[in-house]
């Protein structure tokens, strides 16, 4: 399954280099991280707790990154088991200077699961990862926001805490709630895809986490 | 003979029971010390298999074994092949690859068992495969057919080098030559997608060899006990004595349960010969999904030839059929869609021919229906089209090319599933269709209700199917009827039941034979304790077959019992009858005996008996036919479109309908409303959805649509019947007559409601989705 998007920061891409590259600025990004282990250079392993509609469990993942070229773009590969299923995916990552001083993030991936993941989630699927996108990228761009003003204010650290579980949740029911409002008229076959998308996002924001403990 | 109960529509002996609790079904089976085995199963569709290692998975506490495929040793091997190719039909291949107990070396399909973990209880059981590490290298899978056959394709068997599982042409007269004098040429790709059975009860098993008695009892939801009982003690070295299957009330069979020796049998037969103690295995509706034969995916490359007046002169038919992972059940199915796409209709020429592919899905055998739905759908669509090429009324065309009342036997001249020249023994279609539509008021509708609804802005249509049904083929099944000393009655059969009422209309045919009460008759199926002989129940044969060795036991009974009663009452037999378990002289009804006391006599305790003398009122009888049965009907609805939501409404569903001798009426009527909420299924709502990668999609009851009572119709049922003349009580099959005709009906209708908006649907299962996009592009 193909998947494409794309994603403004507001911050010089250097900065978004930076953020993505770090891992503990991911991990707070992505609800339901566990561990992360550095493998080898461009090796990390990691588990995250999901929660997707009937489909509850922790899923191991792997992530390798390639083709890296700072602060420009990277390859990704990712991929997750558990005893509910599979993930797995590959995806590149490129960041592009904008004129107005934002930083575009392209993406774009092929992912498969299965397992019960597959078969048996699959319905939620689609808005519990469009969900966990979404509200990752909404740290990412806090994170990048309260690093530039430490920045300009002279500060070298910057504190920053991650939503709660409970925050999370709610943000994920709300989303689902908005979402069956607007979805009534997909087709099937359309909304298999939209529900696959959403999973390979969060299987790459997870990656892009896990690369960073390299730097 | 005269009948008092076959043909009276009586309430079923087996319903308090069932209503009430109390009937035994697998899991009701509570032995002391009984494990429970779970299954590992695939995730990935097509993989080959690095390592499982079970080592931690053993450790567990609870756990008492944990078994691979590595495990069996010389036990794995792939399984039985359930139904031998036809080999009659010159050039056929067959390339036999059948089920496995559990994967080695490689999976081809998703739910295919990696490991069996036999733990103190289920939960255990499936705690435990969190302790089993599995290493698969996936392999790119085979899910589409036409892909399945492509150059480079994926290889579910490399050693085959190629995806073909069969090929199979049958020709009768010669369709090139039909086709050249034809007036009119139609062709269109005609597709029927993947449904599940979806039975109320899943598969269950419970295996318990015994050490001390050194006996193997089996409780399996089959349709076939005694064919199961044969099949696992040769994999298990067993003597047939040694195995006692039964097969206790079953919740739905449906087709899928005549598969034998299934991987989860194979491993639970040889792991309690291990382990000397009662295993239980309950499917969950998950691994019903992953693991349980499924049916009906074919593509159609059909071409019809005609008569500017609508006469067929030829019709040929190429499609391409999906057997899934494995074919252990051979050709049935793609059979029986070439047996059934001429269906009523004379076809002088008829050109057929398949290829049967691999890919990576569960199997594909037979499911109530059993590939006659298929061809039927593919006939009447076509049939609908050159309707409105010709601009002929759809039932007009039919009509004109049914076969006549008086061209049976009706050879149809190609090989059907029994091996066997397709013959039609007897019908009479056109008065199926005469009845269907007087029924539901076709003229009129088509003349006067339509356009009045239509003017108000509803979408409605008509559609009327021919078809029929293939049933009650052989070989054989066998019965033993009984008079106890009780004066009630005794039989037993081998076949399974699983819902069809047997144990009423059997009753109903031994009372009217022995004299009795069908409530003093004890109907016993599926135990082959009971009854050693016999094939099983599929192919709608159970009440033919079945039910005509119980009428020749019980006239074996008669015989005897008029016999006895004759010396007795010192009155020739001729002058005897039997009414309600006695046995008296005619003109003197005080002259009598009960058949109990007859029974008594029958099976002295001390003197001497003639020499030859059998004891007891006993018979055990036989039946096999000559060939199998053909059923017919048309069925005719009207329904309406939601032209916003797309969904149907189905406001009337008429069926006329001829099975030959009816039994029960309300038993058929039984049979037909069950078999067309399947049909109503296969044509709106019950579509199983796989991704590119061999992942079923809605393996779950919230996202696989099964009809609900909501959403079926009042079913009109007209009765008619032409005895069939292959066994004597002249009965046909009507197990699987609703499922048959229903999608192309559905569809038919569904077409004619959207008329005027330039929509042809050559596919089913459709949906309210699949509509809109036909509608709206």
């Amino acid at each position: 399954m193909k998947l494409d998007g794309e994603h403004v920061f507001h911050g010089p891409r250097q900065a978004v280099w930076a953020l993505i590259r770090d891992p503990e600025a991911l991990a707070k990004a992505l609800p339901g991280t566990e561990s992360l282990t550095k493998l080898s250079e461009n090796e990390y392993e990691g588990t995250m707790n999901v929660r997707i509609g009937p489909i509850a469990g922790a899923f191991s993942g792997k992530v390798i990154v390639s083709d890296e070229i700072p602060p420009e773009s990277c390859t990704l590969t990712a991929e997750g088991k558990g005893a509910q299923g599979f993930a797995k995916g590959v995806g590149r990552i490129q960041l592009s200077e904008q004129e107005d001083g934002t930083t575009l993030m392209r993406y774009e991936g092929d992912v498969q699961i299965g397992g019960k993941l597959a078969s048996v989630g699959q319905r939620s699927l689609d808005t519990v990862s469009r969900s966990m996108i979404r509200q990752g990228l909404a740290v990412l761009d806090q994170m990048l926001a309260a690093r530039l003003a430490a920045q300009a204010a002279g500060q070298a650290d910057v504190a920053y805490a991650k939503p709660t579980e409970t925050e999370f949740a709610a943000a994920v029911a709300k989303d689902v709630a908005r979402d069956m409002l607007t979805r009534t008229r997909q087709s099937h076959e359309g909304r298999l895809l939209l529900l696959i998308v959403p999973l390979v996002i969060v299987l790459i924001l997870f990656a892009v986490l896990l690369a960073q403990c390299q730097g | 003979m005269m009948t008092k109960y076959v043909g009276q529509r009586i309430k079923r002996n087996e319903d308090p029971r069932l209503l009430t609790g109390q009937a035994l079904f697998v899991d009701d089976i509570q032995i002391p010390g009984m494990l429970h085995a779970g299954f590992l199963r695939s995730d990935y569709a097509h993989a080959r298999i690095r390592r499982i290692d079970v080592t931690k998975a053993r450790q567990r506490p609870g756990v008492i074994a944990v078994y691979t495929a590595a495990d069996l040793g010389d036990f794995w091997k792939p399984g039985p092949l359930l139904v031998p190719a036809p080999h009659s039909i010159p050039g056929l291949i067959f390339n036999k690859r059948t089920q496995v107990p559990m994967a080695k070396d490689k999976v081809r399909h998703a739910g295919e068992a990696l490991a069996c973990v036999i733990a103190e209880s289920r939960y255990i059981a499936e705690d435990a495969f969190a302790d089993i590490e599995v290493d698969l290298e996936p392999l790119d899978p085979v899910t589409g057919l036409e892909a399945a056959l492509a150059p480079g394709a994926p290889l579910l068997y490399e050693e085959l080098g190629t995806n073909l599982a069969s090929y199979v042409r049958q020709e009768k007269g010669n369709y090139a030559a039909a086709r050249a004098q034809a007036d009119v040429v139609l062709k269109r790709r005609i597709v029927v997608d993947r449904g599940a059975a979806a039975a109320l009860e899943n598969r269950g098993y419970v295996f318990w060899w015994d050490p001390k008695t050194q006996q193997m009892t089996i409780w399996a939801t089959t349709q076939a006990p005694i064919a199961l009982r044969n099949i696992m003690a040769g994999l298990l070295g067993l003597s047939e004595s040694q195995v006692r299957v039964i097969a206790p009330f079953v919740g739905g069979g449906f087709g899928p349960k005549i598969m034998l020796a299934q991987p989860e049998e194979q491993v639970l037969g040889w792991a309690t010969l291990r382990l000397g103690r009662p295993i239980k295995w309950i499917e969950d509706r998950q691994e019903n999904f992953l693991t349980t034969t499924q049916e009906r995916m074919q593509i159609h490359d059909v071409e019809i030839a005609l008569t500017r007046d609508g006469k067929i002169l030829g019709l040929q038919d190429i499609f391409i059929h999906d057997t899934g992972a494995y074919n252990s059940y051979a050709l049935t199915v793609p059979l029986n869609t070439q047996t059934h796409t001429m269906g009523p209709y004379e076809i002088p020429n008829f050109h057929t021919e398949y290829k049967v592919v691999f890919t990576n899905r569960i199997l594909v055998t037979p499911v109530r229906g059993a590939g006659r739905p298929q061809g039927v759908f593919v006939m009447e669509r076509m049939l609908d089209v050159a309707a409105r090429e010709l601009g002929l009324d759809p039932t007009v065309i039919r009509a004109k090319n049914l076969i006549q009342p008086d061209q049976f036997p009706y050879r149809q001249g190609i090989i059907g599933q029994d091996f066997t020249e397709l013959i039609y023994d007897s019908g009479n279609y056109p008065a199926t269709l005469q009845m269907a539509k007087e029924m539901i008021g076709y003229d009129r509708f088509v003349r006067e209700e339509q356009p009045r609804l239509r003017a108000e802005g509803k979408l409605v249509g008509i559609g009327v199917v021919c078809f029929t049904e293939g049933t009650a083929v052989g070989p054989y099944e066998g019965a033993r009827v009984t008079v106890e000393s009780s004066g009630k009655v005794n039989v037993a059969t081998g076949v399974g039941t699983q819902g069809q009422g047997h144990f009423t209309s059997f009753a109903q045919i031994v009372a009217d034979q022995v004299g009795v009460k069908p409530t003093d008759v004890t109907v016993t199926t599926g135990d082959t304790e009971k009854f050693h002989w016999g094939t099983g129940t599929f192919a709608s044969r159970g009440a033919t077959v079945a039910g005509n060795a119980i009428n020749a036991a019980a006239a074996g009974v008669r015989a005897k019992i008029l016999k006895l009663a004759s010396k007795v009452l010192e009155t020739p037999e001729q002058e005897l009858e039997i009414v309600d378990g006695v046995v008296r002289v005619a003109d003197i009804p005080e002259k009598s005996i009960t058949l109990g006391q007859l029974a008594v006599i029958a099976n002295p305790m001390r003197g001497s008996v003639e020499p030859g003398t059998e004891p007891g009122l006993e018979s055990t009888q036989y039946f096999g036919p000559k060939y199998g049965a053909t059923a017919a009907g048309t069925v005719a609805m009207i329904v309406e479109v939601d032209p916003d939501t797309m969904l149907v409404q189905i406001k009337r569903f008429v069926i006329a309908h001829d099975c030959g001798t009816v039994l029960n009426p309300l038993i058929v009527d039984g049979q037909i409303h069950g078999g067309v909420s399947m049909g109503i299924g296969q044509a709106f709502y019950e579509k199983l959805v796989w991704d590119e990668n061999g992942q079923l999609l809605n393996a779950n009851l919230g996202d696989y649509l099964l009809v609900r009572a909501t959403d079926m119709p009042p079913i009109e049922i007209g009765h008619l019947c032409t005895p069939s003349p292959l066994n004597p009580m002249g009965t046909k099959g009507v197990g699987e007559a609703g499922a048959i005709p229903t999608p192309a009906c559905f569809v038919q209708a569904v077409e004619n409601a959207l008329a005027g908006l330039g929509v042809e649907i050559l596919e089913t299962p459709l949906s309210p989705n699949r509509l809109y996009e036909l509608v709206h592009g």
